[in-house]
């Protein structure tokens, strides 16, 4: 009877992240891989445009390889990539701002794809988008990373430098002022 | 927390959830892991590190700036402190000036000085042969 042949591990982030710093782009490719979608969600939800989302995703990844001698490792590698990403994202807000170009609080709900698909989002939905960008920055990223990304306090609170308590103090505010909005 | 409100964070988080999804699922991520491994090579691996150089500079240009510009002032306010005021030579050759020169030195002596250098400016300072030659200068 055949053995069938052990099926390998997929390699945690720590080590691809050691793979790239040795000089493996395939390491870097397949972080990207793994990771790209969520901190696109999390941008999309942060307030970025769809049309804009490629590049702000390229450049967090960017960054974080750059800075990756950086990071010690205080929380997962995902959650210190969307720190980054609101970073980004804050940047980029800020260019738009001082090139006079559409600033990102007029239009920035998607605007392309299914038209259907969009109906189905759902008004609330695009209402709660609409009020988390109303928030300060911190709450509504404690709230995404919290809501949407579903981390705990200890995890958000080491990404943000910032304490449990704290983290959870900004999530509480944030729903409140939402459910305010949302009413 | 009553029903309703938990009922209520339930959607919010179900909303939360579900925010971003569909343009995140819309996202080319291989083509995106490309380009990124792209702009990585694009910049040589020996100059990846040379962007924290700059922050350095400019710290350490900050602090030589700031200590710099600390001693040279320290070094003028010593030098001014003891010398800085006006001084006349009451004490010299007194007999030599005239009645307008000797006026405009004690309207010299009339004007504020520092605490340091009254004491030098006065006309206590002067002998009493000196002073009855300034007195007999002014009488003319």
């Amino acid at each position: 009877m055949p053995q069938a042949e052990p099926v390998a591990a997929p390699l945690s982030d720590a080590a691809l992240i050691a793979a790239w710093q040795g000089g493996d782009e395939q390491a870097a490719a397949e972080l990207v891989r793994r990771h790209a979608r969520a901190l696109a969600r999390f941008l999309s939800g942060a307030g970025a445009l769809e049309a804009d989302l490629d590049d702000l995703v390229q450049d967090t990844f960017i960054r974080a390889f750059r800075s990756v001698g950086k990071f010690r490792g205080q929380c997962r590698f995902r959650t210190w990539l969307l720190t980054i990403g609101g970073n980004v994202l804050k940047d980029a807000a800020r260019r738009a701002k001082r090139a006079k170009l559409v600033p990102l609080e007029q239009e920035l709900r998607a605007t392309d794809g299914d038209p259907h698909e969009r109906a189905v989002a759902g008004e609330a939905e695009g209402r709660l988008q609409e009020c988390l960008r109303r928030l300060p920055r911190l709450q509504r990223e404690v709230f995404l990373l919290r809501a949407q990304q579903g981390l705990e306090y200890q995890e958000i609170a080491a990404a943000l430098g910032t304490t449990p308590g704290a983290a959870r103090v900004h999530y509480h505010h944030a729903v409140k002022r939402l459910k305010e909005h949302l009413r | 927390m009553n029903d309703d409100a938990m009922l209520h964070d339930a959607e919010l988080r179900e909303f939360a959830h579900r925010l971003g999804t569909a343009a995140a699922e819309r996202l080319d991520v291989e083509r995106t892991a490309g380009a990124v491994v792209e702009r990585l090579r694009s910049v040589p691996r020996s100059t990846r590190w040379t962007w924290v150089q700059p922050a350095w500079l400019r710290i350490a240009a900050a602090a030589i700036l700031v200590i710099g510009g600390g001693l040279v002032t320290r070094v003028l306010v010593w030098h001014r402190a003891p010398g800085s005021a006006v001084v006349v030579p009451v004490s010299e050759d007194l007999t030599d000036l005239t009645a307008e020169q000797l006026r405009e030195a004690l309207t010299v002596l009339d004007q504020p000085v520092s605490e340091e250098g009254a004491a030098d400016l006065g006309l206590d300072g002067l002998t009493a042969d000196e002073l009855r030659a300034l007195l007999q200068t002014l009488e003319g």
